[in-house]
């Protein structure tokens, strides 16, 4: 299916996958790209030679274009940048920030450029700074996020940009595609439901967890720091949630309980001390596929319900 | 309108209620968070036409003024 997004990035179907920190490997983004989506290698905290090497990867296991998510707040996002514009990697998404500064250097290496948004301010200053589109992503999606709902940010980020917007939180069938497209969107972005592609090398228990969620599974902690996180409840997340209500308790302290623990989850798959982030739709996913799977089931649902339907995407 | 009058009026708008501001004020006291950040400085640039740099600190609402008034004069 045609949007302005495939038209943007030269792919088959309008998805993106999410680069989830500590998950989202060389395996699972060019499973997604030869699947015709776009996929995403997370530089996360990662140095530049292990962005490096899995971007070299990537390139062996698929020809189709796929890109590099930076998160912004990343202590080695200087020279992350660099590589992702030496390497040439077709496309960038960025977190938790305003990539601004970059974005002249990367145009220069051709790439293109779609940072993850939470407000309409923040669209319209990267759509100022130059990029070429914006991904609105909305509270029930997992990781780090924003107070607005998918529902309520993408309509307003679309009136506010002349820019293709890009709608992530909350999708992960061809339902939430078509709502997603309703509202204005050309695209999605998914993260929780390729959690389980048998591709993603996220640990097996991160996968059962994922699988065995319902739709009031997860819950957000964090907001007394100031970066609030959807994870699955469990253990960790009722203990990190008790002490972050209880005012004695030192943020430094707080702080220090959650330094490695979605490494734990992904990694280690430790279900006592791991942060399983996930998105409200993990309820949704009850099965493993593969992401050529997936994004064929999501996309003959969606063009199915588009059927006779006239709006422009 | 003097600059301290305009930026009254826009963080009081961003925090939802009358807030009383002196050049003195640090952001830190106004705990605003990120996405308040971004939206003050585009309301800003957009009431002033001008643009506030890509590295911006906020850190006292006296440097900010300095900062708007600096940019209004180079426009």
């Amino acid at each position: 299916m045609q949007t302005k997004l495939t038209k943007l990035l030269g792919i088959r179907h309008p998805i993106i996958q999410g680069g989830m920190a500590w998950i989202a490997d060389a395996s699972l983004a060019s499973a997604v790209s030869n699947a015709g989506g776009l996929g995403i290698i997370s530089a996360m905290n990662a140095g530049a030679d292990w962005v490096r090497e899995e971007i070299r990867k990537c390139r062996t296991m698929t020809d189709k274009p796929f890109g590099v998510n930076i998160m912004l707040m990343s202590p080695h996002v200087e020279e992350v940048a660099k590589v992702v514009a030496e390497e040439k990697v077709a496309v960038v998404t960025t977190g938790a920030g305003n990539p601004s500064r970059f974005v002249k250097a990367w145009k220069e290496a051709g790439i293109i450029i779609i940072p993850v948004v939470a407000s309409t301010a923040l669209a319209k200053m990267v759509e100022r700074a130059g990029v070429d589109a914006v991904i609105a992503e909305g509270g029930e999606s997992g990781g780090h996020v924003g107070d607005l709902t998918t529902m309520a940010l993408v309509p307003q980020v679309v009136d506010a940009v002349h820019i293709p917007v890009v709608a992530a939180g909350g999708i992960g069938d061809g339902r939430s595609v078509v709502a997603a497209f309703a509202l204005g969107a050309c695209g999605v972005q998914m993260g929780t439901r390729f959690l389980v592609a048998k591709e993603c090398t996220v640990s097996p228990a991160y996968k059962q967890k994922v699988l065995a969620a319902k739709d009031i599974s997860t819950m957000v902690t964090g907001r007394r720091l100031g970066h609030p996180v959807r994870a699955i409840k469990t253990s960790y997340t009722n203990q990190y949630a008790k002490l972050e209500a209880d005012s004695n308790y030192p943020d430094e302290k707080l702080e220090e309980f959650g330094v490695g623990s979605l490494r734990k989850a992904a990694k280690d798959g430790n279900v006592d001390e791991g942060c399983f982030l996930a998105g409200q739709i993990a309820g949704m996913v009850n099965k493993e596929q593969t992401a050529a799977e997936m994004i064929e089931e999501i996309m003959a649902q969606t063009e199915k319900l588009m059927e006779g339907v006239k709006w422009e995407v | 309108m003097t600059t301290l009058e305009k930026l009254k009026e826009i963080l009081s708008d961003c925090k939802g209620e009358d807030i009383d501001i002196t050049p003195e004020t640090t952001f830190d006291e106004l705990d605003f968070d990120s996405l308040d950040k971004v939206d003050i400085v585009m309301q800003i640039e957009e009431a002033y036409d001008i643009s506030l740099g890509e590295n911006l600190q906020l850190s006292t609402v006296g440097e900010l003024i300095a900062k708007i008034d600096e940019a209004v004069a180079n426009k």
